[in-house]
């Protein structure tokens, strides 16, 4: 088993090289390469499902230290048949692929993510613990990015843009949860989880990681990659998008609702609620849609939301979820089966026309009966039409909500959420969208192989179309859509026994009470179904939704979640506002560091001048000069009067005595100076030590006369 | 073997320098070659030689120059060699248009030498010492082509950086006071004696190392060289700055950190808060000023602010778990962003595009340089398998397990938001390269892929990107045990 699961998962990642390298060369090669690698994958896949589809399978092969922490990986009925699922859309779009890409540049890159993109989700459906999940759903997801926008037109890049951009921000948050549950309960071993997982809060990690999951698997609100990236990805592989990677999606919500939250009836309301929004709001998006691929890609949106009630509900009636297990399970693998048909179908479309427009390929069905003989049987069995696989994965869903309601009703079940009249809305909900599914699925019907194209011309020019696809394509066309009816009709022998194998891993372990799928009761929602669908084709499409023979897009422009919600907020609001405040703290140590150099520098100046400052101050304040004063600053009173007094006789005796020659000179000045002159030799005088002395030695001779005197006296 | 590690390329490199003219440039490359080379096997023969120690002299009490090859410093080696072979021999292509080569070559071995002997230093001093060097040594590198701008960012790098190993001897002068000694030792050296009563004294002088160190890790507020000097400096030596010298801010923190101050010392005070703060805070503020940023080498630099504070954000959570990512995201980071800086400049020399929206249809042009990038790319953002995963679970769960309120959720909420912006900075680069549009003129389309020598080294390490992380049990086992001796 260990070898198998292996080459299961490197095998198609080694080819996936190997053909890049194949395809430098020769591209037929390379063609039948990557065929004989896939059908390769598929006959592996089968034998794994026979030898290890049971619950001998159910052992954890382990590649230690690899990645860090180990990749585990296990088989068991559900795994088993999923991977063989997956191989399976592989292969058919794998033969219908060399035609349809027969134009296309750049395939050998398309070949490259295809391959690596099959192992990683064969290792999604086989991964034992969640650590290995992810690291296989991030390289699915990844690589699947190539798909959504291998042409490179503009729509196509900006698709694979929101493509992208919901799986890395699917991938964050999935991580985070895987981070909260692991830091809670310490083991990521899906079979060890519900052991662990027991009386621990653990709706923190859940909620992360159902964000992760259902980005990938389309629930609303974040379908909005469905839509977008369908129209303009490659038929084949939106199929494969549509087909299969949506349940890796589920199959993380799987591990969930039955592993981690085990009947825990809150979030099996959660679940069930988002499921209902997401079933009918698909739904209704398809109707309105006028493109054969959008219609399909709602389409998906509407069925993932079935899918999810059915999740909803096997949590919400706890041990008796029997039925509502084995109807979830059926009816992903029937959604698979559809999705492979419907898609393919597209491409044969697409290929011959290269249009979509619901008004450009009117008519191209018609006269090519094989063809609308494939549609028809997908169409028939995702309308739930009794005969076909649908019916069966749908009425078991129905038959869940009815046996939830009639518990409440008898009051089985204590402190239910969910009150019995809104069971009732949603058992209604249900049965009004798979009319709503009834309804578009009709109106591709009529649109592509019923009605005439209105330009004539271009109706001969289909109608003349010969040979339209090749023999390979058709019947790898025809026997993936006859299995439809083939399970539908066989119930006991097809679906019953897959479910049977792929219960347990949805922690059923008791077989439920057998079913009769065509009595009356069952068959009674089921023709409710189609006539609402019958209704609102008639009344609403042909009435409301065509105008002059045309099919016209009655969808308001505004409501579109991504364009007038997701985008502004993601790529404008949020980095403008963020990367303001981030540019502002980017900048703030450089305007910090220039501010702080100039501002020390201003501080180093203010202390340099300090000093000097306080000298300045100070002289202008206290040691202030004082004024000038007049003539009279030299000398005093005394002088001057003396002076002029001096000067004055001057005068008298340069008119008398020295008439002859006068003497000129201000005595009073001249006085001033010797006066100062004066008093400056008298203040030396005054205050030298020689006068000291003198008056020391004054004073000495006093007193020796003195004692003298007194000695005579 | 271990002075020898150090010594032969400083002297090999002043020797190249003081060489007035080199006639050929064969002999210059040759020689730079054989001389990395000769000390990359220098410095593994000290890696894989057992616990060398060796005290050179004294300088006085407490100051010695002494080395001592643990196994952090032995893990901090590898990577330097590993990096630093590689780029120097991309440098002998990408160099050949600029002039005085010689100049380069002679300050690239030398800084080799340098690093050599700041990973074995054995204690802060010579640590200090080397650190010094490494910086002065680092600048030419940097202002190579001289022109303004380049002048300009050499010289900012200088002062951040001088600042910064202010900062560090401020506090290096306390630690001599309250420390029993400044060698490095796992859980501290502090004497617990002399620092009772002065707790709050200690707690600043430990902030003001980690701040210090924090310049040439890049942390906010002091990040603001990396996006300036980055894009002026030859694409080698961008490589070389972000992939090593950078971490050689990381690796004074941890020395200062685990080794001397002690981490229990500081578990739970204001710290640990303000370090972690200022970490998530960068993380954050890089990627998204990355997102916004369109020259490529800057973008590239604010990625290193962001990722390099990764790392912070797992040593200051002083846990083993987070420390074990934090050592892996080291090795991982070098790789990577050497990588990216690499196969950025191979663009750069052979388009001469800097702008991350000239880039439509490279991929074309240079596929396998374009693959090297996103390989490169994928391990950055941590998709699995790829390296950059493994190093962001055990930050991640290191966060959670930490207990610490607010942080141990808030920790792993901005790392996966700047993983998300990282995603969103790099990968358009690798989509519009590979994916130019249907009217993109295949017609005219000439291949530019760079030569052998430039593209080996890329190769490497891409290869190295992914492989590391698909097979990473030897390296976390190894750093595990590192760990489990130090926190």
């Amino acid at each position: 088993m260990d070898l198998l699961i292996y080459l299961m998962v490197f095998g198609p990642m080694a080819a996936a090289i190997l053909s890049y390298l194949i395809g430098r060369k020769s591209k037929a090669c390379r063609d039948g390469f990557v065929w004989a690698a896939v059908a390769g994958e598929f006959l592996l896949s089968l034998c794994l499902l026979f030898l290890f589809g049971n619950e001998a399978g159910e052992r954890l092969v382990a590649l230690e230290g690899v990645c860090g922490f180990g990749l585990t990986f296990t088989a068991g009925g559900f795994r088993c048949i999923y991977a063989a699922i997956a191989s399976f859309m592989w292969l058919i779009t794998g033969l219908l692929s060399p035609e349809y890409f027969a134009h296309y540049r750049n395939r050998n890159r398309y070949y490259l993510f295809q391959l690596i993109t099959l192992g990683a989700t064969v290792a999604v459906f086989l991964s034992g613990d969640l650590y290995t999940t992810f690291v296989f759903f991030e390289i699915m997801s990844l690589c699947s990015y190539v798909w959504v926008a291998q042409d490179e037109k503009e729509g196509s890049l900006r698709a694979g843009v929101t493509y992208l951009a919901v799986a890395v921000i699917g991938g964050m948050v999935l991580l985070m949860g895987i981070f909260l549950l692991y830091q809670e309960v310490g083991t990521l071993i899906i079979s060890e989880l519900a052991a662990a997982c027991q009386g621990k809060n653990l709706w923190a990690a859940a909620l992360c990681m159902f964000v992760g999951f259902a980005a990938k698997a389309g629930a609303f609100p974040i379908h909005i990659w469905l839509p977008k990236a369908h129209p303009v990805a490659p038929a084949p592989a939106s199929a494969l998008l549509s087909g299969i990677l949506t349940k890796t999606g589920i199959f993380g919500i799987l591990v969930i609702s039955c592993n981690i939250l085990v009947h825990d009836e809150l979030w099996g309301a959660f679940v069930l609620v988002i499921g209902v929004i997401t079933m009918f709001l698909g739904a209704l998006l398809a109707l309105f849609s006028v493109n054969f691929k959008r219609t399909l890609a709602c389409s998906s949106v509407s069925q993932i939301g079935f899918i999810l009630v059915g999740v909803g509900m096997l949590v919400l009636l706890g041990e008796e979820n029997t039925l509502a297990a084995r109807g979830t399970f059926l009816h992903m693998v029937n959604h698979s089966l559809f999705k492979l048909i419907l898609f393919l179908v597209a491409a044969v479309i697409y290929q011959n026309t290269h249009k979509l427009d619901l008004n450009d390929i009117r008519g191209f069905g018609r006269k090519k009966p094989l063809l609308k003989c494939c549609y028809l049987l997908g169409a028939l069995g995702i309308g739930g039409v009794p005969g076909w696989s649908g019916y069966i994965s749908k009425t078991l869903l129905h038959e869940g909500i009815v046996e939830y309601l009639h518990a409440m009703e008898e009051g089985h079940l204590h402190a239910s959420i969910l009150s019995a009249g809104s069971v009732k809305a949603i058992e209604w909900i249900f049965l009004i969208s798979g009319g709503l599914t009834v309804a578009y699925m009709c109106k591709l019907f009529a649109a592509v192989f019923l009605e005439e194209n209105r330009d004539a011309q271009v109706q001969a020019a289909f109608d003349e179309r010969k040979p339209y696809w090749r023999s390979v394509s058709g019947f790898a066309l025809t026997a993936a859509a006859v299995l439809i009816p083939v399970m539908g009709m066989l119930p006991g022998l097809t679906m019953d026994r897959l479910a049977d194998m792929a219960q347990g891993f949805l922690g059923v372990h008791h077989a439920g009470h057998a079913v009769h799928y065509f009595t009356w009761v069952n068959l009674k929602g089921s023709v409710i179904s189609i006539a609402i669908g019958a209704l609102v084709y008639f009344l609403v499409v042909r009435g409301w939704m065509m105008e002059n023979g045309t099919y016209v897009n009655r969808w308001p422009e505004w409501l579109d979640l991504e364009e007038k919600l997701y985008r502004p907020l993601l790529v404008k609001l949020l980095p403008g506002i963020l990367g303001w405040v981030c540019g502002v703290m980017d900048k703030a140590t450089d305007v910090l560091a220039k501010l702080l150099p100039s501002l020390g520098a201003g501080i180093a100046g203010v202390m340099d001048i300090f000093t000097d400052g306080i000298v300045v101050l100070l002289r202008k304040t206290i040691y202030r000069d004082s004024p000038q004063q007049g003539e009279l600053e030299e000398g005093n009173a005394l002088t001057h009067v003396i002076g002029v007094s001096l000067n004055v006789l001057e005068e008298l005796l340069n008119k008398t005595i020295w008439r002859h020659h006068e003497h000129r000179k201000d005595l009073e000045h001249w006085f001033v100076l010797k006066y100062s002159a004066f008093k400056e030799n008298a203040t030396v005088i005054g205050r030298s030590l020689s006068f000291g002395l003198v008056l020391f030695s004054i004073g000495l001779c006093a007193t020796l006369v003195y004692l003298l005197i007194a000695a005579l006296i | 073997m271990l002075i020898l590690s150090i010594l032969f390329p400083v002297l090999l490199g002043l020797g190249i320098l003081l060489k007035r003219e080199w006639k050929r440039r064969n002999a210059l490359l040759t020689l730079t070659g054989a001389g990395l080379i000769a000390t990359a096997a220098l410095g593994m023969g000290v890696v894989f030689g057992g616990d060398a120690e060796l005290l050179l002299f004294s300088f006085g009490e407490n100051l010695d120059l002494y080395f001592h090859a643990d196994t952090m410093g032995k893990l901090f080696a590898v990577v330097v060699n590993v990096v630093w072979v590689l780029s120097g021999f991309y440098a002998f292509e990408y160099m050949k248009h600029e002039q005085e080569e010689q100049r380069f070559f002679g300050f690239y071995l030398m800084v080799h030498g340098i690093l050599h002997g700041l990973v074995f230093a054995g204690g802060m001093v010579t640590f200090y010492l080397f650190y010094e060097l490494m910086t002065l040594l680092s600048v030419p590198l940097i202002l190579h082509n001289r022109s303004k701008d380049a002048i300009k960012g050499g010289l900012k790098y200088l002062f951040y950086s001088l600042f910064g190993a202010y900062m560090v001897l401020f506090g290096l002068f306390f630690l001599n006071r309250f420390a029993d000694s400044l060698t490095f030792l796992p859980g501290g050296t502090l004497n617990m004696g002399a620092v009772s009563g002065n707790e709050a004294l200690m707690l600043v002088v430990a902030f003001s190392m980690i701040l210090g160190f924090s310049v040439k890790a890049g942390m906010f507020p002091l990040h603001a060289w990396l996006p300036t000097a980055h894009p002026v400096a030859p694409a080698p030596a961008s490589a070389v700055m972000s992939g090593i010298i950078v971490k050689m801010g990381v690796l004074g923190m941890i020395r200062s950190v685990y080794y001397l101050v002690g981490a229990d010392f500081i578990r739970g005070t204001w710290v640990q808060t303000v370090w972690m703060s200022l970490s998530l805070a960068t993380v954050f503020m890089g990627s998204m000023l990355a997102y916004r940023e369109k020259v490529m080498k800057k973008r590239l630099a604010y990625s290193t602010v962001s990722q390099a504070s990764y790392i912070l954000f797992g040593l200051s959570l002083l846990q083993s778990e987070a420390m074990t990512g934090a050592l892996l995201h080291v090795v991982f980071h070098a790789v990577i962003k050497s990588c990216l800086f690499l196969s950025a400049g191979a663009i750069i020399y052979k388009t001469h595009k800097t702008n991350v929206e000239e880039l439509r249809g490279i991929g074309k042009e240079m596929p396998v340089a374009l693959w090297c990038y996103t390989f490169a790319s994928a391990a950055l953002i941590g998709i699995p398998p790829a390296s950059g995963f493994i190093s962001k679970w055990y930050l991640a769960t290191g966060a959670l397990a930490s207990g610490i309120e607010v942080y141990s959720w808030l920790g792993p909420v901005v790392l996966l938001t700047s993983a998300l912006l990282t995603a969103g900075y790099l990968l358009p680069i690798t989509v519009n390269g590979f994916l130019p549009g249907a009217d993109y003129p295949y017609s005219e389309l000439k291949k530019k892929e760079p030569n052998l020598v430039m593209l080996l080294p890329l190769l490497i390490l891409a290869a190295l990107a992914v492989v590391l992380g698909i097979f990473p049990k030897p390296l976390t086992d190894c750093i595990a045990a590192l760990v489990n001796t130090v926190v």
